[in-house]
């Protein structure tokens, strides 16, 4: 391998039921700085499960995407049901061992945290005032006991259980001597976390069901987009569009198929709307420019009109705009 | 209108969408200089003129509601037909005399302010 050349792994497209996801975060921030690729975050943020304002990883991309991402050999289609091997007894024990570790860790830093606060390992105060108010607590309890006793004794005897137990508890300085640490057995709680990439799992074999053209993946069968004449309508489109500098976005808000944004979406408003026609002689309705015309007027967009030419594999744009007066 | 007379009998389907965008260019667009070009491969007639008080030539092809184009319709025939002008503008007419006009162009137009 030529190590003076640097060219970055191509990144990891994880394919499940014919959508493409990113699970690696470093690769979503290349798709956008990059290669001008947004995509959709669609994880729930488990901090913060409870809203979809803010969501995390993966990052859903469109199959308009991918294609320009395979095709530009930037991305690879990762077989991911199949990538995940079954793992052997080795391999098993392995991670048995490393998740035993992980939860003692996790309990000997509690039972650490807890000792620097002035904690004891059963939840009870070890400062001096409070042994002391404890001692105060346990003698008056005592002496209250023996007086029942005596009471008791010349009554009801079955009360003496009862007082056995308050007696037994009468020594000040056994007391605290009883507050053994418990770090043995499960009585603490622990956290056991789930990773969110499989690439730190060792059965996850990514590269062996990786792959790197669109006819390889469509004859694995994990990968179909573009399968007919629409399909390669839009990836046409999609790609005239991104040729020319521009972000797209999901077009569904503003009634076309794609938003164009002139720079990144964080910062800049969309400023046009594209809709695609699969071909010339495609019959385009009066109604729809009015409709697209005045939307995108209202709007502060204008409406382009998107043509794919199959035979000649071109695309061809037309504006609509309102024309002011009328 | 001597001028519109003979494209309406050329093409009797677009004579009414013609008829009415010349009357509401004149009268109620107030268009000065206007014209009409005939454009076969669209199989009706065009208008060209200036808005009040302007100087540039703008186009404008008349159509139904009710008429089907496609994109082909505009890019082969319209805009070439009328010699690659910056934009066209279709004249869209319905039933009840409204007429709405929208700018087509090639290309990116620039969105408004």
């Amino acid at each position: 391998m030529d190590s003076s050349s640097s060219t970055p792994d191509k990144i990891r497209l994880s394919v499940s039921n014919h959508q493409a996801h990113v699970w690696n975060v470093p690769d979503i921030a290349r798709l956008r700085s990059e290669h001008r690729i947004c995509g959709l975050l669609g994880g729930t943020l488990p901090h913060l499960a409870q809203q979809n304002v803010f969501l995390g990883v993966p990052l859903i991309l469109m199959p308009e995407e991918v294609v320009l991402l395979v095709q530009n050999e930037v991305a690879v289609l990762v077989d991911d049901a199949n990538a995940h091997d079954t793992p052997g007894p080795e391999e098993k024990q392995l991670w048995e061992d490393q998740r035993a570790t992980m939860i003692q860790k996790q309990l000997v830093q509690k039972a650490k945290a807890k000792e620097d606060e002035g904690i004891s390992p059963n939840n009870k105060s070890t400062s001096e005032a409070a042994i002391r108010k404890r001692q105060e607590r346990e003698l008056k309890k005592a002496a209250a006991a023996a007086a029942q006793k005596a009471k008791q004794e010349s009554g009801d005897a079955d009360l003496s259980v009862f007082n056995t137990e308050a007696t037994s508890s009468g020594d000040p300085a056994v007391e605290s001597g009883r507050e053994t640490p418990s770090s043995k057995g499960p009585s603490q709680p622990y956290a056991i976390t789930i990773p969110t990439s499989s690439n730190s799992v060792s059965w996850y074999h990514s590269d062996a069901h990786a792959f790197s053209t669109l006819d390889a993946a469509r004859e694995s069968g994990i990968w179909l987009y573009p399968s007919n004449e629409e399909e390669r309508a839009r990836c046409g489109v999609f790609r005239a569009l991104w040729e020319k500098d521009y972000y797209l976005g999901n077009g569904i808000k503003f009634g076309g198929e794609y938003l164009v944004y002139p720079g990144d979406p964080l910062r800049y408003h969309s400023h046009f709307v594209a809709t695609v026609h699969i071909s010339p002689e495609n019959p385009l309705r009066p109604m729809e420019i009015v409709a697209h015309g005045r939307l995108g007027t209202a709007t502060k967009k204008a409406h382009l009109i998107c043509t794919w030419d199959d035979k000649t594999s071109s695309v061809d744009i037309l504006s609509i705009e309102w024309s002011g007066f009328g | 209108f001597p001028a519109l007379a003979s494209l309406a009998k050329t093409y009797p389907q677009a004579a009414s969408s013609v008829f009415a965008t010349y009357n509401d260019l004149l009268h109620a667009q107030r268009w000065e200089d206007l014209t009409v070009i005939d454009l076969p491969e669209c199989k009706r007639g065009a208008l060209r003129g200036c808005r009040p008080n302007t100087k540039d030539n703008l186009f404008v092809v008349p159509c139904s509601m009710s008429e089907t184009l496609s994109t082909s319709w505009y890019v082969t025939h319209a805009l070439k037909a009328l010699d690659e002008p910056d934009g066209i503008y279709l004249a869209i007419s319905t039933e009840d005399s409204s007429i709405v006009y929208y700018r087509i162009s090639r290309g990116f137009a620039k969105p408004p302010l």
